[in-house]
């Protein structure tokens, strides 16, 4: 398919990737020059046209689904604060007595308001990405039972960014029904805060009164913002082409072929892709707040040095940190404050104190996050024992803890001694390491013959050695991705210890700022993954 | 205001309730706390924390849940 073909049909697959050429040297200059020569008033709109176009590019006419979730909300929002504006009215002329009743009624319709653009919105990603898992499922199921009965497996295509967008969309929904945004009448400005093209593939999950506003309300591209921007973009380039891309030759390569591979090789494949998925997932967030930052607009953060965490509770807080926060918002207390779990933890806490009281509560709440968790990774039973597995890791944290506590007093050890915490980190690093073989894994059973091999079998063998001509990881490429890891380590020991490398470096001298500036262009150029040798490596996330 | 510090103390003691402003940001309160703390709350001053109010700045001390408490009861 020719270039012109592939524009008109929607098509351009590169322009997934903010590190693809089509996006680095196409679409990203050549919106930023034509937002520069739009006149103020029109930035804004010019903005959400490149977003849609970009959609669209990417998408084909799968842009009414992203279209129709504007339109979901816009209207639903109206709806809420038409009926808080009515209860408002109603409650100001009752009299206190009748003022609960009143409220109650008038929250029972704004409820139906949530649920009916709750149904459509997780109908449309439900439809769309699960709906051949379930089928699958059912038809197994079917087949156990001896039920002479099979559906048709459904193959729907699926718009990019769908998990990421329709999350946003529902935080607004619900914050619209919280009275903590105001319905938004301009639907122009709520479909740039779906859309904007930075981070409708990959997030961060924004919600509305983070971007919004900032988003309508741009102005011309400064020169600070550019430089920043622009730094940032390429520290995020420097971890996806330098480290994630030229790990995936071997990642790739173990978890395809993993029955040839013995114990020692699935652990190595197991570090090397979660350092590969928080190179890629990290370096992505980079280039999107980079790139938002042109345009003078601050993302939220999405990352928090995940690995020096010292508990996986903690490592959640660090690691995809908007989706964290949504999932808390949105399930966690919601489900843990119901009605009945409330008096749940009541009773419970009288009978079973502090601690273990308020756990039940806890950890039904803590259930449906991890379950949602992992199955907004993907529609596959390894995501869902991913979020599984979590769940028990932090569940268990939370049980053994004050044992752990009363131990540490009785042995004398200092919880917050170096040692300690090391310990602890490294323990974090390992459990996550673990949990993300499953990730990867190609099904759950090849997940769990990995884990197993890795404590059978923990050697460095290969059954099937012709396996080697098919990837390209050498030690020059051991020592690149070292040396740029320790780079990226020196980083983020800096800015844990709240050193700010960025303002850092904006305060030295100009030969050092543009020396550093010139150091990663090279460093990507000549130790980037690309070219002959390296297959051009998706977003991972995107395809989440 | 002595109710609230007797339900802080007990579901959590050895914390000085009076001075004490980081109760969620220096991590004293857990969500585990947050949940026992929200049910006590509620039937001892009969009034229902929605969802919303569930942020760091009403659980940050004691003064801000008690604002809180004065707030949900005058609705």
């Amino acid at each position: 398919m020719s270039l012109a073909q592939c524009l008109m049909a929607g098509k351009v697959s590169s322009l997934t990737s903010y590190f693809s050429l089509a996006y680095m040297l196409g679409f990203l200059p050549a919106s930023c020059i034509l937002y520069s020569l739009m006149p103020k008033a029109a930035k804004k709109y010019f903005l959400l046209a490149a977003s849609l176009i970009f959609f669209w590019l990417i998408s084909g006419k799968l842009v009414a689904y992203l279209l129709f979730a504007v339109l979901i909300i816009h209207y639903a929002g109206i709806w809420l604060e038409r009926i808080a504006k009515e209860r408002d009215e109603a409650t100001a002329l009752a009299e206190k007595t009748e003022r609960k009743a009143l409220k109650k009624a008038y929250k029972n319709r704004q409820r139906f308001v949530v649920a009916f653009a709750a149904v459509l919105l997780f109908g449309m990603l439900l439809t769309l990405k699960y709906s051949a898992f379930f089928t699958v499922n059912i038809n197994t199921l079917l087949s156990l039972f001896h039920i002479d009965l099979q559906f048709e497996i459904p193959k729907y295509l699926m718009p990019i960014g769908i998990s990421f967008y329709t999350m946003q969309a529902m935080s607004y929904v619900f914050d619209v029904y919280r009275g903590t945004v105001k319905a938004d009448t301009n639907i122009f400005r709520l479909a740039l805060y779906m859309s904007f093209f930075p981070q409708i593939v990959e997030g961060p999950i924004c919600r509305y009164n983070e971007t919004a506003e900032k988003l309508w309300n741009v102005e011309s591209i400064k020169y600070k913002n550019l430089c920043f921007g622009l730094q940032r973009l390429l520290f995020g380039l420097m971890k996806k082409m330098v480290v994630a891309d030229r790990l995936n030759s071997i990642v790739q390569t173990v978890f395809s072929y993993h029955d040839s591979f013995s114990g020692g090789y699935a652990a190595v494949a197991a570090v090397c892709y979660t350092v590969q998925l928080y190179m890629d997932f990290s370096g992505t967030m980079d280039a999107v707040i980079g790139t938002a930052e042109i345009f003078g607009v601050t993302m939220p953060e999405n990352f928090k040095r995940p690995f020096f965490s010292r508990t996986i509770s903690e490592f959640w807080k660090r690691w995809h940190i908007t989706l964290g926060a949504w999932l808390k918002d949105y399930i966690f207390y919601p489900v843990s404050m119901s009605k009945p779990m409330k008096n749940l933890t009541s009773s419970a806490r009288k009978k079973l104190g502090n601690h273990f009281g308020p756990l039940l509560a806890g950890s039904a709440a803590l259930f449906c996050v991890w379950l949602f968790n992992g199955l907004w990774h993907g529609s596959a039973w390894n995501y869902i024992f991913f979020g599984m597995y979590h769940f028990v890791l932090i569940l268990t944290g939370n049980i053994i803890e004050p044992l752990v506590r009363a131990v540490n007093t009785k042995l004398h050890i200092n919880p917050e001694s170096k040692p300690y915490k090391a310990m602890q980190i490294l323990r974090t690093c390992v459990l996550v390491c673990i949990g993300e073989m499953f990730f990867r894994a190609t099904g759950l059973r090849a997940g769990l013959s990995m884990f197993k091999k890795i404590f059978t079998d923990f050697t460095f063998y290969v059954k099937d050695t012709d396996i080697f001509t098919r990837y390209s990881f050498d030690v020059h490429d051991v020592i690149i991705v070292a040396a740029v890891l320790i780079i990226i380590l020196g980083v983020s020991i800096a800015n844990e210890k709240g050193i700010c490398v960025r303002q850092k470096l904006a305060q030295s001298k100009p030969v050092v700022r543009w020396a550093v500036l010139y150091g990663l262009i090279m460093m990507i150029i000549i130790f980037g993954a690309y070219g002959i040798g390296y297959v051009p490596v998706d977003p991972i996330y995107a395809n989440f | 205001m002595e109710k609230l510090i007797e339900i802080l103390e007990d579901i959590h003691p050895d914390v000085d309730y009076e001075t004490c402003n980081d109760l969620i940001d220096g991590h004293i309160l857990d969500s585990l706390s947050i949940i026992s703390l929200v049910a006590e709350l509620e039937d001892e001053f009969d009034i229902t924390i929605p969802a919303v109010d569930i942020i760091p700045a009403n659980f940050n001390s004691a003064a801000a849940m008690w604002k809180m408490i004065e707030r949900l009861s005058e609705e």
